[in-house]
């Protein structure tokens, strides 16, 4: 059966509304007293997968979901062997690097050589930091990253933000844009050249109301 | 201190080997019948072997140190040693050379992942110095012989032509056509739609990323493209081609898909995987295609030989007929246990073991060598080892048999 991995946080609302449109339903997922990680839709076409959204694109590459949706940010991170099919144009955030309002940087190029910069997203970081030759030393964090700067740990964060009152009321404030993100469709790449359970034609529908959008 | 094998190896005990064998047995029985012999090539290469080709990245090597300044990796795949050892050491032969191999190759676990696999095996062909149709259809139909005797039965096979698809690519500006191929070869839709490139252009890339599916439709499709004489040509041998594939038994679950390309090969032709449906989801169990060129980087003369092959991972395999009832489930046990009663009689069980040991037809047996002596004990024993009959030796009397039951 086709199985579909849905990322747990703020991309699965907008996830599971898009599969409603097309006739699979995994709003049992929202439900608060739901516990099951893997449901079936009600029409019993399709398995639902809910899982940490740096996880969707592994049970994808694996191919124990066909399809998946998740961030534009957790793919780049993750570097995952998928196929990237579609732009769901909801999700809207970017990627920065931000330090204390009261720090004398302005531009990213400002920070000094081997400077702390605390992240969730170490790979992006260290990508970035190469890529204007900088050398830093990468601080992984978990949570609350914005607590790097803050208590002196790290002089600077690469994170993402949203509408950006975490910064403002952290005394934070963005430096440079990384990248922008979405949420994107993916595929396993082997099940999406052989056609296996309909894929495309599933894929076709989801991308429409994106084309439309756009 | 503990001894585990370093990460991504493991040891296969005698179940996991009769296995393995019962896979590789198949295969090579089924490469015998096609007329390919067996080539045994050095695990180790010359680092510059491995990567001459253009397919190989030093990242995806490991290597070894030697003693000189020879830079040394144990192989990762077979096709450039058999391309080496074909090109400098057999130029007397007569071509076309029909070659297999089952052999172990490694690789360095991508960068990011914890514990990859690093020791594989893998089992196939190469068939040299001969390009056309025919020796296209011979490779394919050998491949579809070997997933047919494994008994597999959900499986696909994904056939593109690199050459084609190459040529189409020619369209795009070269400062992109880096990467429209990588995108096309990663799948990636998003950033072909966001390239910045003509709308005629993209839609054409997008076009390209979608040329896949039932052979009848795609070739459709191809041939409403405006095709030069040469992707014409192509077009047509591809058609030949699916012909002599389309009466193979069983009929052939062929997806056409031109889409099929790597971002860096030695590709020149057909290309093809091999697709199989395991419990653990859908899998490449093989793949492979034509590659004119790659013999005559090899050659001190730079003259090529064309060649095409293929390779099946034994490991894929068997994660695909797990739990199929097709494997053994046990090791064969013993036929005989011979049991010289008295310590006078060990003279004669050994001789009457060989004996035994002599027919034609492969006989196990075993000698018992405890000194515990109850006939009741040595007779479990037997049984809880399945062993079918007991020889009882002594030295003066003929032997007596027993059948255990």
């Amino acid at each position: 059966m086709l199985t579909i991995a849905l990322p747990k946080g703020a991309l699965l609302k907008e996830s599971i509304a898009r599969f409603q449109a097309i006739g699979l339903d995994f709003s049992a997922f929202l439900d608060k007293s739901n516990r099951q990680l893997q449901i079936t839709t009600p029409n019993g076409k399709a398995q639902g997968l809910l899982v940490r959204a740096q996880d969707v694109p592994v049970y994808v590459e694996y191919g124990q979901a066909q399809l998946g949706i998740v961030g534009y940010d957790v793919l780049r991170e993750k570097q995952a062997d998928v196929a990237q099919l579609a732009d769901l144009g909801f999700g809207h955030c970017r990627m920065s690097v931000a330090v204390k309002a009261t720090s004398p940087y302005r531009s990213a190029l400002d920070l000094p050589a081997h400077c702390r910069v605390a992240s969730k997203f170490v790979n992006c970081a260290r990508d970035y930091f190469n890529g204007i030759d900088l050398p830093v030393d990468i601080v992984p964090l978990y949570g609350s990253v914005e607590l790097g700067p803050i208590t002196g740990m790290s002089e600077a964060i690469v994170d993402l933000v949203s509408t950006g009152r975490t910064l403002q009321e952290n005394n934070l404030v963005e430096l440079e844009v990384l990248y922008q993100s979405t949420a994107r469709l993916i595929a396993h790449p082997i099940s999406y050249r052989v056609n296996s359970d309909g894929l495309s034609d599933i894929i076709q529908q989801l991308r429409s109301p994106a084309l439309v959008t756009a | 201190m503990s001894y585990q094998p370093p990460s991504g190896t493991r040891d296969l005990l005698p179940l996991d080997v009769a296995q393995k064998y019962w896979i590789e047995a198949r295969l090579e029985a089924m490469f015998q019948r096609w007329g390919y012999h067996r080539i045994i090539t050095s695990t180790v290469e010359n680092l510059d072997t491995l990567m001459a080709g253009g397919a190989i990245a030093q990242s995806s090597v490991i290597q070894l140190q030697g003693d000189g300044p020879e830079r040394l990796g144990l192989r990762p795949e077979l096709t450039a040693s058999i391309a080496r050892a074909a090109v400098t050491r057999m130029a007397q032969v007569t071509y076309p050379q029909r070659l297999y191999y089952t052999a172990n190759v490694f690789s360095r676990a991508p960068k990011g992942s914890q514990a990859g696999q690093r020791e594989y095996y893998q089992a196939g062909v190469e068939l040299l110095g001969t390009s056309g149709t025919l020796a296209d259809a011979e490779t394919l139909r050998l491949l579809l012989s070997c997933v047919k005797n494994l008994q597999l039965t959900d499986w696909q096979l994904i056939l593109g032509n690199a050459d084609l698809t190459r040529s189409l690519l020619q369209a795009f500006p070269e400062r992109l056509r880096g990467t429209v191929r990588a995108a096309i070869a990663q799948l990636d839709r998003i950033t072909l739609e966001t390239l910045d490139l003509p709308d005629e252009l993209r839609q054409r890339a997008l076009q390209l990323m979608d040329l896949r599916g039932r052979p009848q439709d795609v070739l459709q499709t191809v041939s409403q493209l405006p095709l030069t004489p040469e992707q014409q040509a192509i077009v047509n041998e591809l058609k030949s081609l699916l012909e002599l594939l389309d009466r193979a038994k069983p009929a052939s679950p062929v997806i056409l898909d031109l889409s099929l390309v790597q971002s860096f090969d030695y590709y020149t032709g057909i290309i093809f995987e091999a697709v199989v449906n395991t419990p653990q989801g859908r899998q490449v169990v093989g793949k492979g295609g034509r590659y004119d060129n790659l013999l005559g980087v090899f050659d001190p003369k730079g003259r090529s030989y064309p060649g095409i092959g293929f390779m099946l991972n034994v490991e894929t395999l068997h994660q695909a007929l797990a739990g199929t009832g097709c494997l053994p489930e046990v090791i064969p046990p013993s036929d005989w246990l011979v049991v010289p009663k008295t310590p006078q009689a060990a003279i004669a069980a050994f001789q009457y073991a060989e004996t035994i040991r002599e027919a034609e037809a492969l006989v196990r047996v075993e000698l018992y060598l405890e000194p515990e002596d109850d006939v009741a004990v040595i007779r479990q024993r037997a049984r809880d080892r399945n062993i079918s009959r007991i020889a009882w030796i002594t030295d003066t009397h003929p032997p007596e048999i027993e059948a255990v039951n």
